[in-house]
């Protein structure tokens, strides 16, 4: 039993993170309907900044997790600025192939730097031993990543649901020729959607790297596996991320516990998402908490 | 009656029929015979070296997925980034027959044309089974649902004991009229197969736009709510660009794996998908023309890119792995410029040298 409470927390712990970059892509899909295919990019470019500065430059840990969260948000912004801006009014569909070049061209510079090949892992900075309760054992840097990533969940709630810009950004997904006529300036809405997601990927890569170890093939598929989050959860709905990056983490733990080495399958935690999201497509495509306003063809 | 034939200035159709010809003038039709011609003779005066024939097969192979892509993304308006998982599609069906049966079954040597058409049906099979999610979504979750068939069908592969976990598998020389094909004559011989290829191909993708079945694509691309309202079904015209583009993607894996003589997991991922993606870009979406231009810049630009990481990676040894870097980085930079500033593609260009010599001497 206590095996069973174990991939549980473990999933948790998965899908919390999960949760944590399927916020980033909630928000500029929530705001600008687009669908951003490179935000495991980001995401991935968010961790290896952090790693940079922890250990080439030698800023503590706390200091340049904050710091690449703000480098990324100005990166994110300067991308949107850049590729999409110009985009504005085109069809969707091209601002949809730019995000996929996008991450080509990401990938590229990724693999140009140290960081494509090999794997590094951030040094040690919390107590080393465990903590166990219930015959269940969780690291110190699983905990700590999990708290943050509640912490930042929630800040980020709040902000949709309080702040000027976050109810401006709600507008602007809503109906943009009305929010213009409010004088809400939609490109920087579009901008500070971009540049908040960065910030939010920027966490979870930091995140991830300090559990998992930074390598840019996990990270990749780190970065594919949140469509099937979104997807499940709804794609606009914050809070169908969260419920659906647990969901997903669990059924990864699941799968990987229960599954592999029975009946000759293996390797069914990175198939099982994308079976769920095809069923998902197939027969409630507006996930499980998305608006319900889907056009039908 | 009046009408020249040979030459015109500007569009005078009269009727329908006349609207939907094939070749616009007897000039178009002599050149096009012209160039086909030549396509078929040039290997007989030149000889070419295997190297070179492979990058030339290579390239047609690609001309005839990205047919498929063209049809799905350009015409039908879905975007695909699984369009690698179709064409491992078929390349594994032929992979199937050879495990079963062993790879110099007569059914692969012999047959081989048989094996091909079915390889693409089965592409359409698949190509309807990812597509059927269109009955009830718009393309923003078709990229996704295109998507997680490209990782459904890397892990398929890649766990499978029964294609030796994504090794190659092994397909034997095939036979003609004149005896085996051996391996001097190999890539010239399946130049010829996949030339015959491209060119029924492209008769069939251009016909298929001038019927009924073709036009709905785009009637349903442009505005799905007047399509309806036209009698055209907006969900299983999807779900049959699909199946249609799965079936040139399925043609393409065969030759695939024909040409190279074997089938092996690491051709057709994600990025894969992307290239094809890049090749249907940079021709043009939803031109004929830009199905032949797509692949042969890509491929290129490919070569190029491999020589230049070479050069870099001489000089500057502390970067990373450049070879791998610049690919990505240049597929990447082609379609995000593309799409900026030439979103009509290649073909574009192509189709103002052609009104400028259609109008020459006047200027519009």
């Amino acid at each position: 039993m206590s095996y069973f409470f174990q991939l549980v927390v473990s999933g948790i712990v998965v899908g919390s993170i999960y949760a944590l970059s399927a916020l980033g892509f909630v928000l500029i899909y929530k705001s600008s309907r687009v669908l951003n295919l490179a935000h495991g990019q980001i995401i991935a470019s968010g961790a290896f900044i952090t790693y940079a500065l922890t250990v080439w430059v030698g800023i503590p840990i706390v200091i340049s997790f904050l710091l690449s969260m703000v480098i990324t948000f100005f990166l994110a912004m300067s991308v949107e600025r850049v590729f999409l801006r110009r985009l504005i009014g085109e069809p969707i569909i091209s601002v949809i192939m730019v995000t996929i070049g996008l991450m080509s061209i990401i990938d590229g510079i990724i693999y140009m730097t140290p960081f494509g090949a090999g794997n590094f892992s951030f040094p040690e900075f919390l107590p080393n031993t465990p903590i166990a309760f219930w015959g269940v054992s969780i690291s110190w840097t699983q905990f700590v990543g999990v708290i943050i990533t509640f912490i930042m969940i929630g800040g980020f709630t709040w902000f949709f649901k309080a702040s000027t810009v976050g109810i401006s950004m709600r507008a602007v997904s809503d109906d943009q020729f009305a929010s213009m006529s409010i004088g809400i300036s939609v490109p920087k809405v579009f901008g500070l959607a971009w540049a908040a997601a960065g910030l939010s990927a920027a966490a979870a890569g930091g995140i991830l790297g300090n559990i998992t170890g930074l390598n840019f093939d996990v990270l990749h598929s780190f970065g594919i596996i949140v469509f099937p989050v979104v997807i499940v959860g709804g794609l606009d709905s914050i809070f169908g991320a969260v419920v659906a990056g647990i969901i997903m983490g669990l059924i990864q733990q699941f799968a990987a516990g229960y599954l592999d080495g029975n009946w000759g399958l293996n390797g069914t935690a990175d198939v099982l998402p994308y079976i769920i999201l095809l069923i998902i497509l197939l027969f409630k495509p507006h996930g499980l908490f998305g608006i319900h306003e889907i056009e039908r063809v | 009656m009046s009408e020249n034939r040979w030459l015109a200035t500007g569009n005078f159709f009269t009727s329908y029929k006349a609207e939907q010809r094939i070749f616009l003038t007897h000039v178009d039709r002599v050149v096009f015979i012209g160039f086909l011609v030549l396509m078929f003779v040039w290997p007989l005066i030149f000889e070419v070296g295997n190297k070179y024939m492979l990058v030339i097969d290579s390239i047609l192979i690609a001309i005839i997925a990205v047919y498929g892509l063209n049809l799905l993304t350009g015409f039908a308006g879905l975007i695909s980034i699984g369009h690698a998982a179709f064409v491992g599609v078929g390349a594994y069906t032929v992979a199937t027959f050879a495990q079963i049966l062993g790879s110099n079954h007569v059914l692969l040597t012999h047959a081989w044309p048989l094996m091909i058409v079915l390889a693409g049906c089965v592409g359409a099979i698949f190509g309807a089974v990812v597509g059927l999610p269109a009955l009830r979504l718009k393309h923003l979750y078709l990229v996704i649902a295109t998507l997680s068939f490209q990782m459904i069908f890397q892990w398929a592969i890649n766990f499978s004991k029964f294609f030796d976990q994504g090794q190659t598998i092994a397909i034997g020389r095939v036979f003609w009229f004149t005896g085996k094909v051996v391996r001097k004559e190999h890539y010239l011989f399946w130049y010829y197969v996949i030339l015959v290829f491209v060119v029924v191909l492209g008769f069939a993708v251009r016909n298929l736009l001038r019927t009924k079945h073709g036009r709905c694509l785009v009637a349903v691309r442009d505005n799905d709510r007047a399509a309806d309202a036209m009698g055209m079904h907006p969900g299983f015209t999807k779900v049959y660009a699909f199946a249609v583009s799965g079936f040139f993607a399925g043609v393409a894996g065969a030759l695939h794996a024909y040409m190279w003589r074997g089938v092996g997991f690491e051709s057709f991922m994600l990025h894969h998908s992307i290239s094809y993606l890049a090749m249907a870009i940079v021709g043009g979406l939803g031109t004929l023309m830009g199905s032949f231009f797509g692949p042969v810049a890509i491929l290129m630009l490919d070569l190029q890119v491999e020589n230049l990481a070479e050069f870099v990676g001489h000089y500057f040894t502390a970067l990373g792995d450049v070879s791998t870097a610049f690919r990505p980085l240049s597929f990447g930079l082609v379609i995000v410029l593309f799409l900026m500033f030439e979103p009509r593609g290649i073909a574009n260009w192509w189709r103002i040298i052609r009104t400028y010599f259609k109008l020459w001497p006047f200027r519009y």
